[in-house]
């Protein structure tokens, strides 16, 4: 072997093992997520196939994978859960909506938020189970009072973020633009959105994860399919394999869409200057 | 022509930074402005940027009175201000997006080219040293080439030699274009340094104190007894307005006391 055939081959395989080594590099960051669920579930399977607990409020995995493939065989898991979903987009954009219109307003005008802020934050602080009756009562018990109760819920931690956002915006980068004399859309488009998105997005994350709540005490309002669904009925015919599974299904549902709105910012917000640890988003 | 006509500015905690500034300024002259703190210096600046509007009297460009930031003046703040968002091109570029594309990207990479920065043009902001992060807010300021440049102590944060060299930079673009320059600064180097003449304000309220002529060929050697002349006449005259602002507040506050202790005296009936 020539020196130029030795030092491409060094290359080559130095190429693997830099492509072997970033591929693990990208999935270790989901495989240490899956860490803690995986060994809880094996050890709760264990303990159940030991005979040291019998199962049978708290099924073992095993149970609860079979539920999850029967519910899963038959679409009844699919149908419940596109319906959840459906209630939880509808809801989230609706919340979103709301949230940035009347949360970017407040933050930008003093009087604004002196007229407006004091109401929204009393109503804030009420319950979501609280709003059900009188939703019921206004907009019935189908999908219109379900909606508007997710709503409601994204609406909040979206208000307030964006409103924070807005209003601590640097003055100094502010008055950049004012120096390249951008009107008021152009200070909006060119200054005040992309300073304020790393906190949007933090709002809007926290504002899905309340959608994901509002869900449950929506589809508890009489709902005739959705995972909340599910979860009334396995309480009512005493299947708890059915409950862990809706609720392993919220989880992962939950999860996926956080995530989703994690990659579809993250290009956006490549030059943010922060500290962030290995894989933390 | 850049002319300043009685320039007064009394903020709304009554705070008076600024009485009866005049100050008249050709096209690519270099004005230099040092004072102590709180002299006014940058309310000036400010004013004639028009980010702050003139309490009394006015701010005059070309024969237009400045009521708000204007295309033919461009500012250099004390740091940088970058948009942390765009890139270093899409910074210096901020100013100029009504341009078209093509004259757009030269003019980027010329400004670019000139403060010694053309390989970071695709770095974020969060990617450049102090020094460099001020060249950029530099090009960005002179990419859409204004008339009247105007520099808030750019340079104030900066290490010596960081200093020096970006005086150098803004000495070669400034003869570019040859905008008017006005540099608010505390560096009396870097005022004689820079500029064709030097103004010394006194503070409580700010006003202009004196007038120095720099009248130095360039470049300027720092070490030279002609420099070293105007340092001292430049020293001697901050020295001289310190102590009469001192000397002056001195008395308003012993006119004061002494109105007071009378005051006093005859509410009490001792006089």
């Amino acid at each position: 072997m020539t020196v130029v055939e030795s030092s491409v081959a060094d290359e080559t395989a130095e190429f693997r093992q830099e492509q072997t080594r970033s591929l693990l590099d990208r999935l270790k960051g989901p495989a240490v997520g899956l860490l803690l669920p995986v060994l809880a579930a094996i050890g709760w399977e264990l303990v159940v196939r030991l005979g040291w607990s019998a199962g049978r409020l708290v099924p073992p995995p095993s149970v609860i994978w079979a539920t999850f493939l029967q519910l899963a065989q038959g679409g009844e898991l699919q149908h419940h859960a596109i319906a959840t979903l459906t209630r939880v987009a509808v809801g989230f954009g609706a919340g979103v909506a709301a949230g940035t219109i009347v949360g970017a307003i407040t933050g930008y005008s003093g009087f604004i938020s002196r007229l407006l802020d004091p109401t929204l934050q009393a109503l804030r602080a009420i319950p979501s189970i609280a709003w059900v009756p009188l939703f019921i009562l206004w907009l019935g018990i189908f999908e219109a009072s379900k909606v508007t109760l997710i709503a409601v819920g994204v609406f909040f931690p979206v208000y307030l973020g964006v409103m924070g956002a807005v209003a601590s915006v640097d003055r100094k980068i502010v008055e950049v633009g004012r120096v390249f004399r951008l009107s008021g859309t152009q200070m909006v488009r060119r200054i005040l959105l992309p300073a304020v998105l790393p906190s949007y997005v933090i709002a809007l994350r926290s504002g899905l994860g309340l959608g994901w709540m509002f869900v449950v005490a929506a589809e508890f309002m009489g709902a005739s399919q959705g995972l909340g669904y599910l979860l009334i009925d396995g309480q009512q015919l005493g299947k708890p394999a059915q409950i862990v599974t809706a609720i392993v299904a919220f989880a992962i549902l939950g999860k996926i869409t956080d995530w989703l709105i994690v990659a579809a910012t993250k290009p956006f917000l490549r030059w943010e200057d922060r500290f962030a640890r290995d894989g933390a988003n | 022509m850049l002319v300043l006509d009685r320039v007064a500015k009394t903020y709304p905690n009554g705070l008076h930074a600024l009485e009866g500034v005049s100050l008249s300024v050709a096209l690519g002259e270099i004005v230099a402005v040092v004072g102590g703190s709180g002299c006014g210096k940058s309310t000036m600046l400010r004013a004639i940027a028009g980010l702050d509007m003139p309490s009394r009297g006015r701010v005059v460009l070309d024969g237009m009175t400045i009521t708000a930031p204007h295309e033919k003046i461009g500012i250099i703040f004390q740091e940088p201000r970058l948009l942390p968002w765009l890139t270093v091109a899409g910074n210096v570029a901020f100013g100029i997006e009504h341009l078209r594309q093509p004259e757009r990207d030269r003019r980027v990479a010329t400004a670019l080219a000139r403060v010694g920065l053309a390989e970071k043009a695709n770095a974020w902001p969060r990617e450049l040293s102090g020094g460099q992060a001020q060249r950029v807010a530099i090009a960005r300021a002179l990419v859409p080439r204004p008339e009247v440049l105007l520099l808030d102590e750019p340079f104030s944060a900066l290490d010596a030699f960081t200093r020096a060299d970006l005086q150098d930079h803004l000495l070669a673009l400034w003869a570019d274009t040859r905008p008017t320059l006005i540099l608010v600064t505390h560096d009396v180097d870097e005022a004689i340094a820079l500029a064709d003449r030097i103004m010394v304000m006194r503070p409580r309220p700010g006003r202009i104190f004196d007038e120095i002529a720099a009248g130095l060929p360039r470049p300027r050697d720092r070490r030279s007894d002609e420099f070293d002349a105007v340092r001292r006449q430049v020293l001697d005259s901050l020295d001289r307005s310190l102590d009469r602002a001192s000397a002056n507040a001195t008395r308003e506050r012993l006119t004061a006391a002494t109105y007071a202790s009378e005051t006093a005296d005859l509410a009490c009936g001792t006089k």
